[in-house]
């Protein structure tokens, strides 16, 4: 069965997994949102950057979000400037690799979700008084309900199995930034495969059932609509 | 009244309109495809940001150089070419989304009777996504209207539509229009809509009005594009009288003028009472003039007439003639052989054979 520090580490990973998952929702609708409305030149440089987690191994992005944090780095010379503790071996040092590195799982469903609105029902509401943030409540924010279920789950699913930029930045401080999948790492290394299993199919089956609800949700939502 | 000065500029095309219109009844405006009736009423609704110049709607600044009125804040009724329903809200939920936003309900407008008088009762509890093009576009009027609007604007509301459903909203719209005390604009580019439905008409070609005004006089004008193209055509208003004749219809149109047109209605099932006020469609190139009263001719609307006005130059050889049957004006295109030929002139007595009218409404 589960030891007491597999039990701390499978409560680190939820408790990173939903603070990145809220903490990208909230930045990433107006970043979405203005990647799916703007005209300006400089988004498709903006779009790259964001992708760039995609496709860097995440030992790179680890690397330098270690560089960072470093009490010479920008990041870890503001906090030491600002009195407050260093972000490497840190819990927030794990919501910001994190962040990043599941961004994009984040901002692309958004993104899409805002893009297939059209102009169309913004403009409508617009002419029946609904100022900006009103159209945006009462419009936009139920017509991309299927993008927001996308992107919480993908981000979420995503941090849960991030494992190089949190052996970067984390290290592997039981009770403290110690996560699931380097618990399992642990467990291997150590030959102790029963306890490997249990946190290894328990992640796999999670996930499967995860994906299950947000893809039959999905097909709800259509089924709804053609009605 | 409604005074515009507006300009807009886009990467291959820019708008140049400049009219006044009375600040009531129904505006046409109307034009080939891809004229910019469509950008000129987005402009007015405020929905086209980069708009320059003015817009004042009865009384009320909309956009002048130092400001420009948000749309949110202008209350404009907009009711688009294809359904621009909320999918994720019921049709009743539809309906008030304006009218739960308006800071104070001003006119208490009966909702129940503008319902019911759209025939969308039955409707009310069901999604957009299951309702007809004619359903949803019922439904988008009487949410633009149910805001309380200060103008409301129509963009080709029918060209979405399939045939029958066309013709009957159109019916609707023929009542609704005159009824309601906004004032209306109206996109299209089918002479018909314009007959049936304008008192007004803004004449529009390649992004720049080119006439405006009372139906009467933009559609009269001899040397106007109007006239100038194949859909010329004069509108003429009347009632039905009684009649005798089997297949016709007897319109009186006042000082003693009565014209015979085609009984439709008996493909279209809809019945005339004597006394109907009705418009009839008579477009320019089926009115020919004679100096002397044919006989026998198969033509039933033979009438005297005055040419009142020629256009002062043919155009791919013919001619426009304006001719005058006691009081009414009515256009007649001719060759300009035949204006030659029969030396016509302002002031001489003619003849007008009037081929085919269309009873419009």
């Amino acid at each position: 069965m589960l030891s007491q520090p597999d039990i701390a580490a499978l409560l680190i990973t939820l408790r990173l997994a939903a603070t990145t998952t809220a903490i990208l929702l909230l930045l990433g609708t107006p970043l979405a949102w203005w990647l799916a409305t703007t005209r300006s030149r400089a988004r498709s440089a903006i779009e790259a950057v964001i992708a760039l987690p995609l496709v860097l191994p995440p030992t790179v992005l680890g690397f330098y979000l270690l560089l960072a944090f470093s009490p010479d780095g920008p990041i870890g010379a503001t906090t030491a400037a600002l009195g407050l503790p260093s972000m490497a071996f840190s819990f927030w040092g794990l919501v910001l690799g994190s962040a990043i590195y599941s961004l994009p799982f984040v901002v692309q469903p958004l993104q899409n979700a805002f893009s297939g609105l059209g102009r169309m029902p913004l403009e409508v509401a617009a002419t029946l008084g609904a100022g900006p943030l009103d159209r945006f409540i009462s419009v936009v924010l139920p017509l991309s309900k299927m993008g927001y279920l996308t992107a919480a789950v993908l981000g979420f699913a995503h941090t849960l199995g991030e494992f190089g930029v949190v052996m970067m930045i984390g290290g592997n401080i039981p009770g403290e930034t110690q996560v699931l999948s380097i618990a399992i790492y642990d467990h291997v290394e150590a030959l102790e495969y029963s306890q490997a299993h249990w946190l290894a199919a328990g992640l796999l089956i999670c996930s499967f059932v995860v994906l299950l609800m947000i893809y039959s949700a999905n097909r709800k939502f259509h089924l709804m609509k053609t009605v | 009244m409604i005074n515009a000065a507006l300009q807009l500029d886009k990467p291959n095309f820019s708008l140049a309109a400049d009219f006044n219109v009375p600040g009531c009844g129904v505006t046409a405006i109307f034009g080939p495809s891809g004229c910019g009736k469509t950008t000129l009423l987005r402009a007015i609704a405020g929905l086209e940001p980069h708009t320059k110049g003015s817009l004042a709607v009865n009384n009320e600044l909309w956009l002048s150089s130092q400001e420009c009125r948000a749309v949110q804040e202008r209350r404009v009724g907009v009711v688009f070419q294809d359904s621009s329903l909320f999918p994720h809200l019921t049709v009743e939920e539809n309906l008030l989304y304006g009218r739960k936003r308006l800071k104070k309900i001003s006119e208490p407008i009966e909702i129940k009777q503008l319902i019911s008088s759209l025939g969308i009762e039955a409707l009310l509890q069901r999604y957009p996504a299951g309702l007809s093009g004619g359903e949803k576009q019922r439904v988008a009027l009487g949410r633009a209207l149910l805001a309380e609007p200060k103008l409301l604007l129509m963009d080709e509301p029918l060209s979405a539509l399939d045939q029958s459903s066309r013709e009957e909203l159109m019916l609707l719209l023929e009542t609704f229009l005159q009824l309601i005390d906004i004032p209306v604009f109206y996109v299209t580019h089918s002479s018909e809509e314009v007959a049936r439905l304008a008192d007004n008409l803004i004449l529009m070609s390649d992004g720049s009005v080119l006439d405006h005004g009372p139906i009467q006089n933009v559609l009269g004008a001899v040397d106007g594009e109007l006239s100038r193209s194949d859909t010329a055509f004069s509108v003429i208003a009347g009632q039905i009288a009684n009649t005798q004749l089997t297949g016709l219809i007897s319109v009186d149109c006042g000082q003693g003028i009565v014209l015979q047109v085609p009984d439709t209605a008996v493909a279209s099932e809809i019945r005339y009472q004597p006394e109907t006020g009705v418009r009839l469609r008579i477009r320019a190139r089926d009115v020919s003039l004679c100096l002397e009263q044919p006989k026998r001719s198969s033509i039933l609307n033979i009438l005297p007439a005055v040419i009142t006005e020629l256009a002062a130059e043919p155009y791919k050889g013919s001619r426009v003639v304006k001719v005058d049957i006691a009081g009414k004006q009515l256009l007649s295109k001719i060759s300009e052989y035949s204006v030659q030929q029969l030396q016509l002139h302002a002031g001489q007595a003619v003849f007008a054979q009037i081929k085919s009218a269309a009873l419009i409404s």
